[in-house]
């Protein structure tokens, strides 16, 4: 009886096996949980919050508010301070940040019509100034910030609050081309660096009175104006109270970026995927606002980031919905083909030469073998060299001058590729696959995605060449399994894929008749399911 | 410092993936992928002889001689390859095992040989009549490397020279791989029987044939087919080129191919088969016999007239003609139907498969002696030729 039970009691060796198979995964989601915790921290570990309230008010005397002024910001070379005399009379003083009130014409009329003015009626002085941003304010914490923005300002004897008069006229950039997402049909039109021109922008796409933009300060040590905008009535509120928390708990003393912005707010920061979407295009925010999704532009940066961002997202071009939809549809199939290709040419290469010399047609792999005779690494090192030195060619190429960057990248490609064949390091039909991934990757149309790609290209080289098509196979499938669990502000990042949603499907892998889109997608929950 | 311990924890997880290196990758340059096989008689080749002198043998008798064709062994750039050596390399070793003997290679190779991208194996006739075709063909069968859409063909002579004909920068396996797709223009090349067709034929012990290779002056040619026994497994006999013929046009395999008769003059006149439609019905008869009324349709063009005097353009011409080819088809057919049940008394022609489908009780009975019971048949004629058409020149 018991010798028969004996027989099925498999050997210490299984054991071992289960064993193993148990605790690798647990300790796997451990260090993972352990990793995650980390980030849930960040939101609030760099200190409390340093609200200044209007304690330190101005006061009616001039020389008492001059003083408090002077002690904050006059030590600054580049604080001007112009004391004037209204009505010949009244003391006054214009202060102003050089550099942010090059109006010289506007500037003489000022000094001029106050000369001129009547003193005994300074509470018309608001309406003589030209330009509508005039206002008073009476803390002279926001008055001295108010400075520093860029307004010129106005301190009356006699008046308890400091004017405001002119609005910066900091120097910025024009509206060009977006450098990183142009396309040839569409508009030229990319966001600036400054804010106000940037929520003009998209106020030109088109009139509407839902599109709202409501703007908040962040960052302690230097404030930055940032602007959420939204369509009322169609945006779903619980996204929006996400979004505006998930801003109210940014920490941090300077926002130098919206990439900032983006690694505060997103769900999972372990992830290789961006889960906020960045674009220099006005037409793409509102066409995302017109989804439901909600934008954030940041004073300072032309990149406006797009929440909740779903994958299909990251391979769509605006050109996709100009064009008629059998050719905007075929580029989206295609670019779905590139990424592919981009994230799993080389490993595949890898697999098919270092295990599955079977799997390639007869002729093809007589071939390959002639090509690489003489090739004297594995075909892992031998892409790694390859894969390495276009990586380094494409990070040089960026930093290169624009006249010589393309020649040099063209040039650095051609002798790298070639001389490396020459000196028999490589094989020529490698440079052919090293070749098309790199084209690949470029064809992906947001530029971080394309990081993404390149990024786990590699993870997937090592899989390749640990375990050959398996491990390919398992890569895949470990990136399929992080994808479906991935969520970027609740919304699950491969949705309509899964969770599954026919509807969705209408501009997914293709891109139907824009007559048939009369849905807003599902997947946002919005408030108005149907565009009218 | 708890940091620093999870971390030098989470390097050594890391190291041990990455540790036990490439699990059983092999690089493909450092293979030897071998197209082709030749199985002949036992027969030690000079090499092995000369091996065997300097004391280089095992334990075994010499039952069959297995060649390998390996592509392309050297290593060299192109130009070598093209102006000098030969694109392939043949290695052969004789043995009773045909596994033992492509392992032995491995002590004669520098790389080791591998099956995936095998294409043809062709089994000399000769040991075919000794042996049962299961036996040379079991290892085949069973390794995994080997493509289950490996054809199979049997040579007259030994096979081996099959694969080492000279033919200019052309490697025999894929050159012989590629005549099959000739198949179009010529229905004396019939379907090639693949290993998985090989498998079913041999367990339902049904009689078969396969394509003769041949080979003069160094050069070869598709030449008829050699009958396999189903019971025994052995060859048992030659059917020309004709009859091949003939059974890819009575099983409908080809309609293709042409019929060339003679006139009374004794001038050819050859015509193109566009279309081939063979019909057959199976009856009984009182004693027990079968009878099959075989109805053959064709039509096509005169694409060849050498007779002088006459005019294809006229219909009674023509009828003169499809006379002409009707004769001579019934002729083929008949020299066909003479080897299969006076001859060699196998049915190779898939005439089973008409009764297995319409005399599905019947088969039952005469399934398991469907060879003898085939040859004691009658098999009816019934020819019909339509000359539909006779090219660009009426004269």
């Amino acid at each position: 009886m018991l010798s028969s039970i004996q027989s099925h009691i498999p050997s210490w060796t299984v054991f071992f096996q289960a064993f193993i198979a148990l605790v690798i995964p647990i300790l796997i989601y451990r260090v993972y949980v352990r990793l995650d915790n980390l980030g849930e921290d960040k939101l609030s570990s760099s200190g409390s919050a340093n609200i200044e309230s209007s304690r330190d008010p101005l006061v009616a005397d001039y020389d008492d508010n001059m003083q408090l002024i002077k002690s904050r910001i006059g030590a600054n070379s580049d604080v001007v301070i112009r004391e004037v005399t209204v009505g010949g009379v009244v003391k006054a003083a214009l202060i102003y940040v050089k550099g942010m009130q090059e109006d010289h014409l506007l500037n003489m009329r000022i000094i001029q019509s106050l000369k001129e003015m009547d003193a005994q009626i300074p509470e018309q002085i608001m309406e003589r100034f030209p330009g509508s941003s005039a206002h008073a304010v009476s803390s002279a914490t926001e008055f001295s910030q108010g400075i520093l923005i860029g307004f010129m300002a106005l301190i009356i004897d006699g008046r308890k609050e400091g004017l405001l008069i002119t609005p910066p006229q900091c120097p910025s950039r024009e509206v060009s081309e977006p450098v990183s997402e142009s396309l040839l049909r569409g508009s030229r039109i990319g966001f600036t660096e400054d804010l106000s021109i940037n929520t003009a922008l998209l106020r030109k796409q088109g009139l509407s009175e839902d599109l709202q933009i409501r703007s908040c300060l962040v960052g302690q040590t230097i404030q930055r104006e940032l602007a959420i905008a939204y369509m009322d009535h169609i945006v779903n509120p619980d996204l929006l109270r996400e979004v505006n928390d998930r801003v109210a708990q940014i920490k941090l003393d300077y926002i130098a970026e919206s990439g900032y912005i983006e690694q505060f707010i997103e769900d999972n920061y372990l992830s290789p995927f961006q889960q906020v979407q960045n674009t220099e295009r006005p037409d793409r925010v509102i066409a995302a606002l017109l989804e439901g999704r909600v934008a954030i532009l940041l004073d300072g940066t032309p990149f406006a980031l797009i929440v909740p961002v779903t994958f299909s997202m990251l391979l769509q071009s605006p050109e996709d919905y100009f064009e008629r939809w059998l050719p905007g549809t075929l580029l989206r199939m295609l670019r779905f083909g590139a990424a592919f290709i981009s994230l799993m040419a080389p490993s595949l290469y890898i697999s098919f030469i270092s295990f599955h010399p079977g799997l390639i047609p007869t002729e093809l792999a007589l071939t390959i073998i002639e090509t690489r005779q003489g090739v004297p690494f594995p075909a892992l090192i031998e892409v790694l060299i390859l894969e390495i030195s276009i990586e380094i060619l494409r990070e040089a190429g960026i930093r290169l001058p624009k006249p010589i960057g393309p020649a040099m990248g063209i040039v650095g490609g051609l002798v790298i590729g070639e001389a490396a064949v020459q000196a028999g390091i490589v094989s020529p039909f490698l440079v052919i696959v090293v070749a098309a991934t790199a084209i690949s990757s470029f064809s992906i149309p947001v530029y971080s995605a394309g990081i993404t790609l390149r990024i786990l290209r590699f993870a997937a080289m090592l899989f390749a060449a640990i375990l050959g098509m398996y491990g390919t196979i398992l890569f895949f499938l470990l990136i399929v399994c992080h994808l479906s669990k991935l969520k970027s502000f609740g919304v699950p990042y491969i949705s309509p894929f899964t969770p599954y949603r026919w509807s969705d499907w209408k501009d997914f892998f293709v891109r139907v008749p824009i007559f048939l889109m009369k849905k807003r997608p599902k997947l946002m929950k919005t408030m108005q399911s149907k565009r009218k | 410092m708890r940091s620093l311990k999870a971390a030098s924890i989470l390097f050594m997880a890391l190291s041990l993936l990455t540790l036990p290196g490439c699990w059983s990758s092999n690089e493909i340059e450092d293979l030897a992928i071998y197209s082709g096989v030749a199985i002949d008689e036992g027969d030690l080749s000079e090499v092995e002889r000369g091996l065997e002198e300097k004391g280089g043998s095992y334990s075994k008798q010499n039952k069959i001689t297995a060649t390998v064709q390996i592509v392309p062994l050297k290593a060299g750039t192109k130009d070598e390859v093209k102006g000098k050596t030969s694109p392939y390399t043949n290695i052969s070793g004789a043995g009773d095992s045909l596994l033992e003997i492509f392992r032995q290679f491995s002590l004669r190779l520098n790389k080791p040989i591998i099956g995936h991208h095998l294409k043809i194996i062709v089994i000399s006739s000769q040991l075919l009549k000794e042996r049962n075709i299961k036996q040379v063909a079991d290892f085949m069968l069973r390794d995994n490397d080997i493509r289950p859409n490996v054809k199979i063909f049997v040579s007259q002579g030994e096979a081996m020279q099959i694969l080492t004909t000279k033919l200019p920068d052309e490697v025999p396996s894929f050159f012989i791989n590629d005549i099959v797709k000739n198949q179009f223009r010529s229905s004396k090349i019939m379907d090639p029987v693949q290993m998985t067709n090989l498998d079913a034929l041999m367990y339902s012990k049904q009689s078969f044939i396969l394509q003769t290779i041949v080979q003069a002056k160094r050069q070869l040619a598709f030449s008829g087919a050699g009958i396999i026994k189903g019971e025994t497994g052995k060859w048992i006999g030659h059917l020309t080129e004709e009859d091949v013929e003939c059974i890819n046009w009575l099983t409908n395999a080809s309609s293709s191919g042409i019929i060339k008769a003679n006139n009374e003059e004794g001038d050819s006149i050859a015509y193109e088969v566009k279309g081939m439609k063979t019909r057959i019905r199976v009856h009984t008869e009182q004693d027990g016999r079968l009878i099959f009324q075989v109805r053959v349709e064709s039509k096509g063009r005169i694409s060849e007239d050498w007779s002088v005097e006459g005019n294809p353009s006229l219909s009674s011409y023509q009828k003169e003609a499809e006379k002409l080819f009707e004769q001579k088809l019934s002729m083929m057919m008949d020299h066909l139907l003479a080897s299969m049940q006076d001859r060699y008394k196998v049915d190779v022609a898939k005439f089973c498969e008409i009764v297995r489908i319409q005399k599905p009780q019947l088969w039952k009975k005469v399934k398991s002696n469907w060879d003898e019971t085939f040859s004691e048949s009658t098999v009816n004629l019934d020819i019909h030729v339509n000359v539909t058409d006779y090219g660009s020149t009426t004269k």
